[in-house]
């Protein structure tokens, strides 16, 4: 058979062991070499349907109310699942009484402390914070469950808690989990050059400490799952960013063989992090259908999907910046202190401040702590946004003392290797978003209306920010590319659509691959039964993990075709082309349809097959942007409001520029909203949080939402992947709060350093400057 | 007690508590109108009945008797043939749908605006949709699809050319 390997670098074909980042952290991996590795689309690669703005592939089902979501599953016989959820934040259950519970009419059963297996770490008598899973009710119908969930009589004994980060790391702090307040990586420090040193060498040196909140992903379906079994195999239908993460989660945890459970999501109604596997959600409809023989749905209700399915955990940043006059950083020193909640992962604010300049003296100290409120979670671009409110606001401060234009100073410390692993960029186009961006803005045209009249309460000002985020992707990937007998196309592969468009992308790579009209082809997605394995959908990874992999699989798809039809049209495969799903002789007027080709073969299929290989190895693979804002503040109410806000950002190659704006646009809308509304409010004396609907912790609305001029530098990545794209998902999120701050800062004439910017907070800033 | 839901009759038996979503999404399985925040905060359960915007989350079922629903199932041609509607067929145009779980809601409070003011000017427009929540972030986008389809741009037998 003939492949020829069209790029040198890896050897085709084995295994190998390999680096995978995921937002910034690395693994380990042995992946497969793919046996051929298609040419890079390029710059210069006639396209015709990559690059095109094709429209949303299942907006139609949309539009008329018939995608169907987790929420939407029902099954025959159906039963309803509740969780009961813990009112203390510290403490432990003295008696658990649901015998009333369980002879109301309709109720299945009940499942208590000591009730579910170890592994799925559910319904121990120990609370730990308030909202922790420490009951299940199942019933006929969901009102049932409530009202059985009601009867249960549980006498808690009360302990003290540590609810902010203070009280947990105070020497007479009560434990907050068996193990302790810290986690073993605490306090995490990483360090190049010698900062004590920079600073010593810089002219000018700022200190600033900004406080940044806890926010929650809010998506507008809650966490669910709906369970199935059949004889000793499960089906799970989960609302999820990775069916075979949650696959493996429901497989450990209930000791089941991860050959007999079956993960499907068709459609999902928002994730943004916090949906990355299975929860007690899942385990609960899967024990109780065990025990019941019925399907079992169990949703999130909204004060459950907003108090206990993660979030974006606080910080205090304590930065020092030292540079010399003409703007070159010579010092960053971070000292944070970051509450995760019970339960996380060190996704701190500190990688950012090491990722975004050249500057020779970084060094951070991060100090996390455990706290008895629910677990943080990843929320799109985990640390970075909170790092990027602390680096880009510190720079526009020190901007405006070494009265130094705030984008000239970042252009002055572009860094043009990554400068935390000192390796090359496989392509960075940051310094043309900084151009392009201010030139669009009208950044360099000073003066702006800054007073509309002279008694106006209204100022207005503008700000800029910077961004990069890791967005490689990597392997393992898998995709098949099956030609139908209609002639139709189907991309297999076993990833999800968040509402970010992969379905549209995956399509539009394989038809552009396979020379087949985009309408004949569509991406079956979201089955672990039936498709090849893919990755969760974090970090921005879906379109630079999977891409690759489908267009190889295309290509494969494409090189059978040409073998198939070369004897009918009398030729040899080497003479083929193929564009608008029509096979041509080069250089001749023969030529066939793939139907025409579909029918001689009948039921004979061509399905080719794709992987993803590795990253080039020692290289940086990021995606940059620059966002410039401006606002309008009321002085004598303290409201701001953002007028417009200018993106340029770099993703290598953009597949379909309308599904990427509609992500930059997302981003920067969540980045708003964090900027100026959203907190999650705690009571510290009962540790409860105290905003849990979707009034009290406010996302923006169509009535905040500036103009937005969103765009792409887009130009093919020359090493990323063979595609050329990078991920564009999260990274949008991350430069909007402090553009916003700075803007806000340049019309009030005083900084503003916790967001979000609410009007007390404005008006506080206000007061302090006079 | 009698419903008429997208035009069609249906005779239906309702728990005392009831709300017409339960109604609509239990009973008579249109799944398209999402239930989010359950207490009238985010729109994601907008129908209209008797021409008029309510939450199907806050309204009980057994007030509606004898009353006309419209679902996002129902705002296909009323007919009952394939055709999508004008808004519709913008809102895919203009991208104005992400994930899509409140792009049933925000279909049915666009429908409403436009009904009433076929010709909305942007500050009406935000004012009318701020009642439907999207963490998606397609305001932009939705704005772009109202618009459009306020100038004509979606008409039937017009061109979808956005």
């Amino acid at each position: 058979m003939p492949r020829k390997p069209k790029t040198s670098g890896h050897p085709r074909g084995g295994f190998v062991r390999t680096t995978v980042e995921v937002e910034g952290r690395s693994e380990t991996r042995i992946v497969e070499i793919p046996a051929f590795e298609p040419a890079l689309w390029g710059d210069d690669a006639p396209l015709g349907i990559v690059g095109t703005r094709a429209a949303r592939m299942d907006a139609d089902e949309k539009v008329t109310g018939r995608a169907r979501y987790t929420a939407d599953i029902s099954r025959p016989g159906m039963l309803h699942a509740v969780v009961i959820r813990s009112p203390i934040a510290r403490g432990t259950i003295r008696s658990f009484d649901a015998s009333r519970a369980k002879e109301m009419p309709g109720v299945y059963g009940v499942l208590g402390p000591g009730d579910a297996p170890p592994a799925t770490r559910l319904f121990a008598r120990e609370v730990f914070y308030a909202g922790q899973p420490i009951a299940a009710a199942c019933a006929s119908s969901e009102r049932a469950a409530w009202r059985a969930a009601q009867a249960i009589a549980v006498v808690y004994d009360a302990a003290p808690f540590a609810a902010s980060f203070d009280e947990a790391v105070a020497p007479s702090a009560p434990k907050v989990r068996s193990s302790g307040n810290t986690p073993p990586e605490s306090p995490l420090v990483i360090a190049r050059g010698d900062v004590d040193a920079g600073l010593a060498a810089a002219d000018v040196v700022i200190q600033r400490e900004y406080r940044t909140p806890v926010a929650l992903h809010t998506a507008l379906e809650p966490h669910g799952a709906v369970a199935e079994w059949e004889g000793d195999r499960l089906t799970v239908w989960e609302s999820t960013q990775g069916i075979f993460r949650v696959r493996d989660n429901v497989a450990r945890a209930l000791a089941v063989p991860h050959s007999k459970v079956r993960v499907i999501m068709d459609y999902m109604g928002g994730g943004f992090g916090a949906k990355n596997g299975a929860g007690a959600h899942t385990y609960v409809a899967a024990l109780f259908a065990r025990r019941t023989g019925r399907a079992v749905r169990c949703l999130n209700d909204r004060e459950a999907e907003q108090s206990d399915s993660g979030n974006r955990p606080s910080t205090t940043q304590r930065v020092t910046l030292g540079a010399t006059k003409d703007g070159t950083l010579t010092a960053i020193r971070l000292i944070a202190d970051i509450p995760l909640g019970i339960s996380g992962w060190e996704g701190g604010p500190a990688q950012f401040y090491h990722d975004m300049y050249a500057c020779p003296n970084v060094r951070s100290e991060e100090v996390f702590a455990y706290v008895n409120t629910s677990g943080m979670q990843a929320f799109r671009a985990p640390g970075y946004v909170e790092g990027a409110f602390g680096l880009e606001s510190a720079m526009n401060v020190l901007a405006t003392q070494l009265k130094i234009d705030a984008v000239a100073l970042r252009k002055k410390n572009f860094a043009r290797r990554d400068p935390r692993k000192d390796r090359p960029y496989s392509g960075n186009k940051l310094l043309e978003c900084y151009e392009q961006g201010a030139a669009r803005f009208g950044w360099s045209a000073r003066n702006p209306t800054r007073t509309p009249s002279p008694s106006s309460r209204l100022r207005r000002g503008r700000g800029v920010a910077a961004q990069v985020w890791p967005t490689g992707g990597g392997p393992p990937a898998y995709a098949l590319v099956r030609l139908n007998p209609d002639a139709s196309i189907d991309v297999l592969a076993g990833t999800q659509d968040l509402g970010t468009g992969s379905r549209t992308v995956l399509a539009q790579l394989a038809a552009e691959a396979l020379g087949a009209r985009l309408e004949h082809v569509r991406a079956i997605i979201g089955d672990t039964q039936s498709l090849p394995y893919t990755g969760n959908s974090w970090g921005s990874m879906t379109t630079a993990s999977l891409g690759p992999a489908v267009r190889m699989a295309a290509e494969d798809a494409r090189r059978q075709l040409f073998e198939a039809a070369a004897p009918i049209l009398d030729t040899t495969p080497d003479t083929l082309e193929a564009r608008d799903s029509r096979i041509v002789v080069r250089d001749t007027d023969r030529t066939m349809t793939f139907a025409e080709v579909t029918k001689q073969l009948g039921d004979v299929m061509i399905m080719g097959k794709g992987s993803r290989g590795p990253n080039p190895a020692d290289m940086a693979i990021m995606t940059f942007g620059a966002q410039f804002a401006e606002v309008e503040v009321d002085v004598g109410t303290g409201i701001v409001r953002v007028l417009r806000i200018v993106a340029a950002h770099d993703a290598g190659r953009i597949v379909n520029p309308t599904l990427a704006e509609s992500q930059l646009e997302g981003g920067i809308l969540q980045g708003l909203g964090y900027a100026l509304f959203e907190e999650r409010v705690l009571d510290l004396r009962l540790g409860r949080p105290l905003n849990t609907g979707m009034h009290d912790y406010k996302i923006p609305t169509m009535a905040d939402a500036p103009e937005i001029d969103a765009f792409f530098v887009d130009s093919a990545d020359p090493a990323a992947n063979h595609t050329g794209a990078r991920g564009i998902a999260e990274p949008p999120i991350i430069p909007t709060a402090p553009a916003i701050a700075a803007a806000v800062a340049d019309a009030i004439g005083a900084e503003v350093t916790e967001i979000p910017l609410t009007p007390w907070r404005v008006l506080a800033a206000l007061e302090k400057k006079e | 007690m009698r419903l008429s839901v997208n035009g069609r009759p249906h005779d239906i038996n309702v728990a005392i508590a009831a709300t017409l979503l339960e109604v609509l999404r239990d009973e008579l399985e249109l799944t398209g109108t999402k239930l989010v925040c359950d207490r009238g905060e985010c729109g994601a359960c907008t129908v209209l009945l008797d021409g008029d915007l309510v939450y199907a989350c806050l309204t009980l079922a057994e007030a509606c008797d004898g009353t006309s629903v419209t679902t996002v199932e129902g705002l296909a041609s009323p007919g009952g043939g394939q055709a999508l509607a004008p808004l519709q067929r913008a809102f895919i145009a203009h991208d104005a749908a992400q994930c899509g779980f409140c792009t049933p809601g925000q279909l049915v409070a666009a429908h409403a605006l436009l009904a009433r003011n076929p010709h909305p000017d942007d500050e009406e427009i935000r004012t009318a949709m701020s009642g439907n929540l999207c963490r998606c972030g397609t305001y932009p986008k939705i704005m772009n699809a109202i618009r459009a389809t306020a100038a004509g741009e979606f008409a039937q037998g017009s061109s979808d050319a956005a």
